[in-house]
């Protein structure tokens, strides 16, 4: 072998094994995502509210996205997962599709199905093109190695209680093609499939399935014990005195027109984690806004429980 | 005799502290509970429309007034710890027991209140319109928020109109 020839064959060699390193180094799933398609994740992320079920509240907060947030229900214990992009303790391994599948479907890669804690029936209504840039976003967070508590449900919830309960009882959202760009359809898009108001402003069914009947009418045994306001038009129980300009200026800001500011679950979702409803445009805000009065007025008034 | 000056004055100081003190205490000690709960809320009200005021006045133009609006709250903030004496829950307030639970988080966030107010009391008072637009918009969340989150529970839904 003359020293041309193993020069080429060494450049072949280091091109081979550059190749090998290369695809190894994509994320499980296909191309790696453009910044514009991270950067449009991160708007869906922060329009979900941070996917802030998902991030311990505390002081000092625990890691973005690194789940064991507590969730007690009729069906037992359960503990939000882990979504950052851990190998082992996050969803690392799992493909985007998996990660689609899991969001939108409520199903693992293994089959099992997930508690409806995680409101996969409203999370179907996404776009196909917002949860992969969602899932893009997903990756770029920085991986924490923390394992998820085990759940402890009730027997036979899995088995028998929660099909059930999904075929007969759960409504929901169906997806549109695309995702509505402006208006009170886009603001519809964002209330009842991103940003998933209903699960916390919607009164609850004896199955616990949202009562779209009355649809965002507020509920006084919300997550975590709160009290969830009735956001409907109706002008004595709701926010019906509220102008499309004062929602939308809560949802930036978290000032209410007079002169309080959000607390609770909803200053969470408002702040959201990496990203939040404040980082929501003006526009959509105000689609959200435009949307929030054609919902039919639903007289509830939500008082507080007993602390 | 400058040193007995030195000393009458050390003294007649730290008297004054020690009354000063004890007429504080008194004053709190004084308080019942469901005078503390009217007491903090008339002055979360009296917040609440500064807030307002500050919020207006912005939008206006009229960073001398947000300035005043702003000095106010920060005055206010000194007032808060001592009107929420421990298990003072009585009635209707919205006050969560992890305010006694987790005092010196508690009393952190009443600080940092003021000290947001003061900023942007301070920064409204230097004209720079887009410097305090800036500091308004995160208001709301960082300096009422950082104590309403975690200590509040969120008030009666049925939101009007202020």
């Amino acid at each position: 072998m003359t020293s041309r020839q193993t020069v080429s064959l060494l450049a072949l060699l280091t091109l081979a094994v550059g190749a090998v390193i290369g695809l190894l180094a994509l994320p499980v799933g296909g191309a790696a995502p453009t910044p514009a398609e991270i950067t449009r994740g991160k708007y869906v992320f922060g329009a979900t509210g941070g996917c802030g079920c998902h991030t311990e509240s505390g002081n000092p907060p625990k890691p973005p996205n690194s789940g064991g947030r507590k969730y007690e229900g009729p069906f037992g214990t359960v503990y939000s997962s882990n979504i950052t992009p851990d190998a082992k303790t996050g969803i690392g391994n799992w493909t985007d599709e998996q990660i689609i599948t899991a969001t939108r479907l409520g199903r693992r890669p293994n089959g099992e199905r997930l508690v409806p804690v995680h409101p996969y029936t409203v999370f179907n209504g996404m776009a196909a093109e917002d949860l992969r840039v969602l899932v893009s976003f997903l990756r770029t967070v920085p991986p924490v190695n923390r394992p998820t508590p085990p759940k402890k449900l009730v027997p036979l919830f899995e088995s028998i209680a929660l099909p059930a309960w999904l075929a007969a009882f759960a409504p929901r959202e169906n997806p549109p093609a695309a995702a509505p760009t402006t208006g009170a359809a886009r603001g519809e898009y964002l209330v009842r499939a991103v940003a998933h108001c209903g699960e916390c402003h919607s009164p609850r069914t004896l199955t616990q399935a949202t009562d779209n009947s009355r649809f965002l009418g507020g509920n006084a045994k919300g997550p975590e014990g709160a009290a969830m306001p009735n956001i409907t038009p109706d002008p004595e129980t709701g926010i019906g005195k509220w102008s499309e300009e004062e929602i939308a200026e809560y949802l930036g800001s978290g000032n209410k027109p007079d002169g309080d500011v959000a607390g609770g679950l909803m200053a969470e979702v408002i702040e959201g984690t990496l990203a939040g409803y404040k980082d929501l445009t003006k526009a959509d805000r105000l689609a959200i806004a435009k949307f929030l009065k054609t919902v039919p007025p639903v007289k509830n008034r939500v008082e507080q429980p007993k602390k | 005799m400058k040193r007995s000056a030195l000393r009458t004055t050390v003294a007649l100081g730290g008297l004054a502290v020690v009354i000063a003190v004890g007429c504080a205490s008194m004053e709190t000690a004084k308080m019942s509970p469901g005078e503390a709960v009217a007491e903090r809320q008339k002055l979360m009200k009296a917040n609440g429309e500064a807030w307002k005021g500050a919020q207006a006045k912005a939008k206006a133009g009229d960073l001398a007034g947000v300035a005043t609006e702003a000095d106010t709250m920060a005055q206010n903030a000194k007032k808060i710890t001592p009107l929420f004496p421990p298990g003072s829950l009585e009635g209707k307030t919205a006050a969560k027991k992890e305010i006694w639970e987790k005092w010196p988080e508690f009393e952190a966030s009443a600080k940092n209140f003021e000290m947001e107010a003061g900023k942007l009391r301070d920064t409204a008072k230097t004209s720079n319109k887009e410097a305090t637009d800036a500091l308004v918009k995160d208001f709301g969340r960082k300096a009422c928020g950082s104590c309403h989150t975690p200590f509040r529970v969120p008030p009666p839904p049925a939101p009007s109109k202020g």
